[in-house]
């Protein structure tokens, strides 16, 4: 991803990649050792000759699961370097089955009273005899797609971590998640006698709410709000996204993590895919030959009104070089007192303003598509890491822009049928820049359709034929693809996970 | 390790030849009776010494199948040798010679050395291809030729090691530019003190530093 992270224009852009002193007064990280040290995705297993021979920017061998190793549900994996633009592939992907298990009770949480305890081994009991999972214990599934930028150190971190603090969050709330046919208390620990009996009637457990509520007088059941399992679940992922932004954050000191990076993460938990993005990969279900977008990019452009906003609010995060206000093109001096096109945050059409002094300063937002840029500087809005990164030559921070919370969306997969051929893509931006999802859903469909149904490997083979057609091949004037368009130059990585086995699994 | 040059090397051949298995015997001494299809490209490294230096090769093992043919292609780029292997018990992997040979030389650098490699050569009742005609083909096409078994081990190293030589005889000679990288050469660290990216580890540092 180093290409977004490259300014417009050139003047104000440069040094920071490097981990220049000239952009800091915090020492430039380069000295601290390495959190991780650079590798490939622990799940591909390669040796270090592997992966020297892997970071051929000439020949650029496009990387793939050995037939030896597999990943849950036969998931496709394929990745390849970019063309020489960073040294090492700063895309970082991670794939496990996890098991979260309730809290051991050793451990103190400030928000269970320990009340909660002594009703436990009913409501444990209960559980074991109504469903297969043991003892306040739930599993899921996990994919996740890293894109790293300035550096590979963030996104090695974050694809080592990550999944650890979804687990963190999930197991608060592991005994809710297993009672389905109860809504999760508004109060942790008030309504707690239900999870041990989840078919009391209803009269009843309004009763007995009654009886522990202190003010029954109120009619607090009829305006409070009903909370979702399932939105249970998409805080979790995003308070885990937080988290693990804040670890980047603390460990940066006493660690070199450099860069940032996007992160695009899926899970299978409860039978529902929760798809996960921050950043500007993408995931998209093809079914029955059918698009299903399952995320949305954050850019520049998607973000344009949130960035205006934070630039309108704190101008002092602006550094007084830098406008909220977004123009067509840069305003020249001669055109102050003039009439231009402008818009603000509230606007998504344009309106003319008169130009003053202050609109010569440089457009928070500039730039058009891949070359839109936040502070001329970075061309993604949320993900994690970064929080060294400034604009060139100057002390304002490009941080406070970011966001690291993802946009979580839903698919019940369960309640759908899948067929072998119906898969879930994951990519980072290196296969949609240059492929889109039609012509992804076309490649991929009619890989699979020709593969013997019973190979395991053709969700591997199906994702080395996009990352190939999305590479192209090298001819005299660089990477091509089909109809001599320019091929994709940067890391690409694409799972392609078979939705099939989640249908199995429930 | 430390090495004096780095050669990049591609296997290429019909599927089932034993590109995977002369690669296997090659870097662990093994033998794999089963066949695991090749379905994209896997890698191996094998220190050797010519002339009292010490070479690092860096190995392609391709996958044969007619169905990864353009990806397969697509790895000749920037290797200084090739292994060619065909199955001395199956004719038509010898008739498909002239087909890889072109594929070759389109789409590698000129000064690529091609090791022609006749496999199974352990199978002597069920021959097909007699060794002559290994021989003739190779003479024909300006490559060198040996018959080898993955199995025994027969000729394994040879045939590494001699295409190995021929390369450094081609460097000593000064056809091949070990500055470029087109040509799958690299120069070892302690010969080139400036060249970092041959060290090995490739580190976060790195990383962060970027390169253009
Ligand atoms: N007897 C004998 N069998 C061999 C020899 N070399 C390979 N084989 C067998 O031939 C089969 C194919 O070998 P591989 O090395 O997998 O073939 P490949 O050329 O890599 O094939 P692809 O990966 O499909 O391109 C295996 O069953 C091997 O055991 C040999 O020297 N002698
Ligand atoms: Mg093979």
């Amino acid at each position: 991803m180093f290409s977004r992270v490259r300014s417009a224009v050139a003047s104000l852009v440069g040094g920071f990649m490097a981990g220049s002193s000239s952009s800091g007064e915090r020492a430039s990280g380069a000295d601290l050792p390495m959190k991780f040290p650079y590798e490939r995705p622990v799940f591909l297993g390669l040796s270090q000759d592997e992966v020297e021979c892997s970071a051929d920017h000439a020949a650029r061998p496009i990387l793939i699961l050995k037939e030896t190793k597999r990943l849950p549900w036969a998931t496709g994996y394929a990745e390849v370097i970019n063309a020489g633009k960073s040294a090492v592939n700063e895309d970082q992907a991670c794939c496990e089955f996890m098991v979260v298990k309730k809290r051991p009770t050793g451990s103190f949480t400030p928000c269970k009273p320990s009340k909660r305890r002594s009703s436990l081994p009913n409501g444990e009991g209960h559980n074991l005899s109504e469903s297969s999972m043991e003892n306040a214990e739930l599993v899921f599934h996990y994919w996740a797609l890293f894109d790293g930028h300035a550096g590979s150190g963030a996104a090695i971190m974050a694809s080592r971590l990550l999944q650890q603090h979804i687990v963190e969050q999930l197991q608060e709330i592991v005994d809710i998640l297993q009672n389905p046919a109860l809504l999760p208390p508004t109060v942790m620990g008030d309504d707690l006698d239900h999870t041990s009996t989840p078919c009391m009637p209803r009269a009843l457990t309004r009763a007995s709410s009654l009886r522990n509520s202190p003010c029954t007088a109120a009619p607090r059941f009829f305006t409070e709000k009903k909370i979702q399992h399932e939105s249970l679940v998409i805080g979790a992922l995003e308070n885990a996204f937080k988290y693990m932004d804040a670890q980047i954050e603390r460990e940066r000191v006493v660690y070199n993590i450099t860069g940032g990076c996007t992160a695009l993460v899926v899970v299978f938990f409860l039978g529902k895919l929760y798809v996960a993005n921050a950043g500007d990969s993408r995931a998209i279900i093809i079914k029955n030959g059918e698009i299903i977008p399952m995320s949305a990019e954050f850019t520049p452009e998607s973000e344009r009104q949130r960035l205006q906003f934070l630039g309108y609010m704190q101008p002092h995060l602006l550094g007084g070089e830098f406008t909220h206000l977004e123009f067509p093109r840069r305003v020249q001096r001669k055109e102050v007192g003039k009439k231009m096109l402008y818009r603000d945050f509230t606007m998504s059409g344009w309106a003319y303003k008169t130009i003053e002094d202050e609109d010569l300063r440089f457009p928070l937002i500039y730039g058009e598509g891949k070359k839109a840029r936040v502070l001329a500087t970075i061309g993604v809005t949320r993900g994690l890491g970064d929080h060294d990164l400034k604009v060139h030559d100057s002390n304002i921070y490009i941080k406070p822009f970011l966001s690291c919370f993802p946009e979580v969306r839903i698919y019940n997969l369960i309640q759908h049928e899948h067929g072998t051929d119906d898969v879930l893509v994951m990519g980072t931006d290196g296969l949609w820049d240059v492929l889109s999802n039609e012509e992804v859903t076309e490649y991929v469909t009619s890989f699979l359709a020709n593969c013997n149904p019973d190979d395991l490997n053709r969700y591997t083979m199906a994702a080395q034929d996009v990352v190939m057609r999305a590479r192209g091949t090298l001819r005299d004037r660089g990477w091509r693809i089909t109809d001599d368009r320019l091929g994709s130059g940067d890391d690409i990585s694409v799972y392609i996970i078979p939705l099939m086995y989640g249908n199995r699994q429930s | 390790m430390a090495y004096a040059y780095l050669f990049k090397y591609i296997i290429i051949g019909d599927t089932g030849v034993g590109k995977s298995c002369l690669l296997l015997q090659f870097t662990d001494k093994r033998f794999q009776p089963v066949h695991d299809l090749t379905i994209g490209v896997e890698f191996g490294a094998r220190m050797i010494t010519i002339d009292g230096k010490q070479i690092k090769l860096q190995i392609w093992d391709t996958a044969g199948q007619e169905s990864f043919r353009s990806i397969t292609r697509s790895y000749y780029r920037g290797a200084a040798g090739a292994l060619l292997v065909y199955d001395i018990t199956r004719r038509d992997t010898f008739n498909h010679l002239t087909t890889w040979l072109e594929d070759a030389r389109q789409h590698s650098n000129s000064n690529m050395v091609i090791m022609l490699i006749g496999n199974k050569s352990d199978l002597e009742s069920r021959r097909e291809v007699k060794k002559e005609e290994g021989e003739a083909f190779a003479r024909e096409h300006g490559l060198i030729f040996m018959e080898t078994s993955a199995k025994t081990a027969s000729n394994v190293e040879e045939a590494f090691i001699n295409t190995a030589k021929e390369i450094y005889e081609k460097i000593q000679e000064g056809v091949f530019d070990i500055n470029n990288e087109a040509n799958g050469i690299k120069i070892g660290p302690q010969h080139a003190a400036t060249n970092s990216t041959l060290a090995g580890g490739q580190g976060g540092q790195q990383a962060g530093g970027g390169c253009c």
